[in-house]
């Protein structure tokens, strides 16, 4: 369905989750890690796992970085293996997504240094995650259900296309998304590379071609959206 | 049963039954026990201050022994206290009347003959238990030389300096540390009695007639000692060379001793400072309510309680580190090392009484769900959030009994999928959640008195007011969460709806909610 081609580096349980979530969303990838020994796990759980030395450039080459390889996923449970990765596969190819996993404080700091494009804190996420069950219950109920869970209310991204007829018209008029019953949370203009911003911040904007509006609704309001303003 | 049995039985069962009897002991335990009482420590206060005064006049009566006649009249009064607490301490130490109604029915209930004089022996037993224990004699001692005839034991008077230790805590902290380390402190006096008695020996048969001023074997344990204490006064002095020998031995055999000595005492003395100080902080759990517990302070522990903290939430940390629990205190929280998977521990910090949530945050999923079970087991009431570690664990934390349970793979796996698809969205949501820029997910429930209640959403003209209905939880309803409500929605009491925005946007909106009145 995808054709956007991603690595997961380090056979972790991290690795495992989100590989399970890509197939779930179609998307084909590759697990890779340099320990041998992981191979009877891999087979046992039906994974695909590469054993290879990722320390060696040309093999981070074959593998298609810097060609057609768009997102790397650093996954390993040390974050000295990650900075490195990060670090060879940043010089190789500038342009490619890295989101790499961190364990330490301090090496989120190396990461971004290194080149990471996104760095994930397992720590910090399940903490924060906590934080807000104690504070607001309910919210994390009801987000939990709907944008994380399996109810059928999601999150999406729409990106305004040329021909669209958002494109060109302010922010107000196309803001009553009442008769799609979805909500539209903010949009992330490509000009201005600012921040998200979000719709509650009051900001009229002109929508352009490039521009992102982020939705949350069911996928078939959302669809239709999409239908009726041709995007 | 002979006569006097039968009185002795019914004098028993006559105390036993007299209300007035024990309400009198049981005010004597509180008013000398009682560890908690505000009399005690009234109590307290008055004796110390009784002690201290007729040592001091004890002290003045050395060069006036004339005495005055008010002084004299205090030092009778002090001693007429002295006999009545001995003697309440002795009444109050045992129940004569319940020992003694053991026995009989002991006796009667197996059919054996009734000893009245086994009876009594066992009660005699008991109070002689009290007359020998060390700090009933002090108290005796500071009593019994105040009798005239008595008086050459003048010097024991000065017990009653060691009656103190009856009043303050912080003594009864140094007897304890005393009678903990009574091995090591028996073996050290040994070894000591061992080296004096050698020493002095030696001295003795080298230097008696050589030295004018040994001439008895007190003389030599006198030096044997003063040597030994690196004191050396140099009243006496070895003259031979053999003297000087078992001098330089003894020095050296002196400071290992004393050195033994002081590093026994402190090392004691500083493991009971901590446990002082950890009674400290079980206090300071006392004075709390509705605090949340937090077992692992690892690094989810510590996101959890900075930003809790932050907030102003009460919290109790407990971690089996002591390095992490000194970094939880430096950081202003309430640390406490301990092991959590103790239901002892838990049930001391009041989870199942005072606590309302509890945060399983530890690094291992066996200690996690044994957490979990544990304060299930004390509280069915107690919210339950646990980490998990390994993601097919999951189940067990639920039948544990746990609330929430989620892990942090399970965590990356969401957002690194979600980043993959949509990472304009993912970023906007990871904002809202950590709260990075200010907009947030917020609750504002509807109540009985709300101007809102039974109103429609456009009322809440929540598009003016720059916030984003999320959506509408009514918990009551079979589908309880109703997603992005249309205008003509009518809210009810209990009503909660979740929405974004702002802070202080959402704060608008949550005074207005509070107002009785209509808009």
């Amino acid at each position: 369905m995808n054709d956007s081609k991603i690595l997961l580096f380090g056979f972790t349980r991290s690795a495992i989750e989100i590989g399970t979530r890509l197939k779930a969303q179609g998307y084909t990838f590759t697990y890779i890690d340099n320990d041998p020994t992981l191979l009877p796990r891999a087979k046992k759980l039906g994974c695909n796992l590469l054993i290879l030395d990722y320390s060696d450039d040309e093999t981070l080459v074959t593998l298609g970085i810097g060609e057609d390889v768009k997102f790397v996923f650093t996954l390993f449970e040390e974050d000295v293996q990650n900075v490195f990765l990060t670090l060879s596969i940043r010089s190789l190819d500038p342009k490619v997504e890295i989101i790499a996993t961190t364990h330490t404080k301090d090496a989120i700091h190396k990461l971004e240094i290194a080149g990471a494009s996104t760095v994930l804190d397992p720590y910090q996420m399940c903490g924060k995650r906590i934080y807000k069950l104690i504070t607001q219950p309910e919210v994390m109920q009801v987000l939990d259900e709907t944008i994380f869970g399996t109810e059928d209310i999601n999150m999406e991204q729409i990106t305004i296309t040329a021909h669209s007829t958002l494109n060109g018209i302010m922010l107000k008029e196309c803001y009553p998304t009442q008769k799609y019953n979805m909500l539209l949370v903010g949009i992330h203009d490509k000009e201005l590379k600012k921040e998200f911003i979000f719709i509650t911040e009051g900001h009229d904007h002109k929508l352009d071609s490039g521009d992102i509006l982020v939705v949350i609704g069911q996928s078939a309001e959302i669809e239709r959206f999409k239908m009726d303003y041709q995007l | 049963m002979g006569y006097i049995t039968t009185l002795f039985v019914r004098f028993a069962y006559f105390l036993d039954a007299s209300i007035r009897y024990h309400r009198a002991k049981e005010f004597c335990r509180t008013l000398l026990e009682s560890q908690h009482s505000k009399l005690k420590f009234y109590f307290d206060i008055f004796m110390v201050l009784l002690v201290v005064f007729s040592v001091l006049f004890l002290l003045y009566e050395v060069k006036h022994p004339d005495g005055l006649p008010y002084l004299d009249a205090f030092v009778q009064f002090s001693l007429i206290v002295f006999v009545i607490e001995y003697l309440l301490r002795f009444w109050i130490y045992s129940d004569s009347h319940k020992l003694f109604l053991e026995a009989y029915d002991h006796a009667t209930n197996n059919d054996i003959p009734f000893s009245l004089r086994r009876a009594l022996f066992i009660i005699i037993k008991k109070k002689l238990d009290y007359i020998f224990s060390p700090l009933a004699i002090i108290d005796l001692l500071a009593i019994l030389p105040s009798y005239r005839p008595l008086r050459f034991l003048r010097i024991f008077l000065l017990f009653r300096i060691f009656k103190l230790f009856r009043y303050a805590r912080s003594m009864k902290t140094f007897t304890e540390i005393i009678t903990e380390k009574k091995f090591e402190l028996f073996t050290l006096a040994i070894f000591a009695s061992f080296v004096i008695f050698t020493g002095s020996s030696a001295i003795y048969i080298f230097e008696t007639h050589q030295n004018p001023k040994i001439n008895t074997l007190f003389d030599a344990i006198y030096w044997a000692i003063v040597t030994m204490g690196t004191v050396g006064y140099g009243d006496i002095v070895p003259v031979t060379t053999e003297g000087m020998v078992v001098s330089m031995l003894l020095i050296i055999f002196g400071v290992a001793i004393i050195a033994f000595l002081t590093s026994i005492i402190v090392s004691s003395f500083q493991s009971k400072l901590i446990e002082l100080k950890e009674s400290r902080t079980f206090a300071d759990v006392d004075k709390l309510e509705n605090y949340i517990v937090i077992c692992g302070y690892g690094r989810v522990g510590e996101v959890v309680a900075k930003m809790l903290h932050e907030d102003g939430y009460n919290l109790v940390i407990i971690d089996n580190d002591p390095s992490k629990i000194k970094l939880a205190q430096q950081r202003g929280l309430i640390g406490i090392v301990a092991d959590a998977s103790k239901s002892k521990i838990l049930g001391a910090l009041g989870v199942g009484k005072r606590a309302a949530q509890i945060i399983c945050a530890t690094n291992s999923d066996e200690l996690n769900v044994f957490i979990t079970l544990t304060a299930r087991s004390l509280s069915k009431q107690i919210i339950i959030i646990a980490r998990v570690i390994k993601n097919t664990h999951k189940k067990k934390y639920f039948l544990a009994g746990a609330n929430y349970a989620f892990g942090a793979d399970e965590t990356i796996g969401l957002m690194g999928a979600q980043y993959i698809d949509q990472p304009i969205s993912y970023a906007a949501l990871e904002e809202m959640l950590t709260e990075n820029t200010g907009v947030i997910f917020d609750i504002i429930s509807i109540h009985e008195h709300s101007c809102f209640t039974n109103k429609t959403i456009e009322v809440l003209s929540l598009h003016e007011k720059r916030l984003l209905l999320f959506g509408i939880l009514r918990k009551d309803e079979s589908v309880p969460f109703h997603f992005n409500p249309s205008n003509d929605f009518v809210l009810k009491d209990h009503d909660m709806l979740i929405i974004m925005g702002r802070k202080h946007h959402i704060n608008i909106l949550r005074k207005l909610n509070d107002k009785r009145s209509v808009l």
